[in-house]
């Protein structure tokens, strides 16, 4: 049977949105046109049932009953799922350049600060000398770091700066100039703070005394 | 168009009314309960008095074939639906109208009927189901159903057409 030319509007008219004018001409319409009547009768049915009962039969799918999220509904409209997905898309790689990428292109930050003699976070652990010991150290010892860095360490007596020297190797022997400045019974500390090839401080250890017993 | 106009007035003057009130009593019925509610108890004699002043007014020779039957029973209708409700607003100025009281057996028939029109929508696919539930349950125009299921609002009214049709095919079976 060919369409009538009135049957688009049967949804508009059972959903009351035709506007007067055009309500009562489809009314009209349908007094005489009984494919239409017979679609209008069927669609009215069901569109009742849905109004009526739709937040039962709905309610699994799409938790009617729930509170509407009517502003979300029409704040979010103006995109189309698959725009928004794209959109959601741009924006996390955005995040990730900015919060990922873009800090490892600059130098790291040290991750340790220093309370006093304590250091917290990221430190250089100090191998040798770390007791007491009988004579003026040799060499002076700590753990290597794995990131490319460069060693400096710090001798001190008495609180007061004996020498700095620096190193790409975890260790370093004692110049001798430096070993006879150093006598037994006096307190020593040394220190080893590590840079990164950019010249930043990135670890540190902390400070540690030893003492050369006295001679006999 | 003289003659069809001519050939439609008498085709139409000859009318059995039997006919006439059998073929136009659905559609009589249908308007009236639109406009009335379908659990309002005249709605069934508001019909029966349409019916008969059409009758009235084709023995009377008020039918001249200017227009179709159908256009002139549309009229008589319209016109006893706005007297009725004229009628009823004045009455319910000064009187407190009963509740209706719907036909029990009407009702129960009305029930089990709804409730399969709801077990059939629910076993539609979700992609028939989704765009009931958007249209008709929402409200949503086919410009908005169209967007929310980034399809073209040409496809969301074939859609609806389908849906409706597969759900006729589920309430048959």
């Amino acid at each position: 049977m060919k369409k009538c030319i009135f049957e688009d509007l049967i949804d508009d008219y059972l959903l009351n949105k035709l506007v007067e004018d055009r309500k009562e001409e489809f009314e009209e319409h349908y007094f005489n046109c009984p494919q239409c009547l017979e679609k209008i009768e069927e669609r009215d049915e069901i569109i009742s049932v849905i109004q009526n009962k739709g937040h039962m039969i709905f309610e699994d799918e799409y938790a009617v009953g729930a509170a509407e999220a009517g502003w979300f509904d029409k704040a979010t409209s103006f995109l189309t799922p698959k725009q928004w997905a794209f959109a959601t898309i741009s924006s996390a790689i955005v995040l990730v350049v900015i919060c990922g990428v873009i800090p490892n292109l600059k130098t790291t930050s040290p991750q340790f600060y220093i309370n006093e003699d304590a250091v917290r976070g990221q430190k250089i652990d100090l191998i040798s000398p770390v007791i007491d010991i009988r004579e003026v150290p040799s060499k002076f010892e700590w753990k290597k770091s794995p990131k490319d860095v460069e060693y400096k360490i710090y001798l001190y007596n008495n609180g007061d700066l004996l020498w700095s020297a620096l190193t790409k190797e975890n260790l370093i022997v004692l110049p001798e100039e430096v070993r006879k400045l150093m006598t037994p019974g006096e307190k020593y500390s040394w220190q080893v703070k590590a840079f990164s090839p950019e010249g930043i401080l990135t670890s540190v250890s902390s400070r540690v005394q030893f003492k050369i017993s006295p001679t006999k | 168009m003289h003659e069809g106009k001519e050939a439609v007035a008498k085709k139409d003057k000859g009318l059995d009314l039997e006919e006439v009130i059998t073929k136009y009593r659905s559609v009589i019925s249908f308007r009236v309960k639109r406009s009335l509610g379908t659990y309002n108890p005249d709605w069934e004699d508001v019909v029966n008095e349409i019916i008969t002043n059409v009758i009235e007014k084709v023995k009377k020779g008020g039918f001249r074939g200017e227009s179709s039957i159908g256009t002139f029973i549309y009229t008589i209708t319209s016109r006893r639906i706005v007297d009725y409700i004229r009628q009823k607003t004045k009455v319910m100025k000064y009187v407190q109208e009963p509740s209706p009281f719907p036909d029990p057996k009407e009702q129960v028939e009305k029930k089990e009927r709804d409730e399969l029109i709801a077990k059939s929508i629910k076993k539609l696919k979700p992609k028939y189901k989704d765009i009931l539930y958007l249209y008709y349950f929402k409200g949503l125009s086919r410009e908005e159903v169209a967007r929310k299921l980034d399809i073209s609002p040409r496809r969301v009214s074939e859609r609806v057409n389908y849906s409706l049709k597969l759900l006729k095919k589920i309430i048959k079976q």
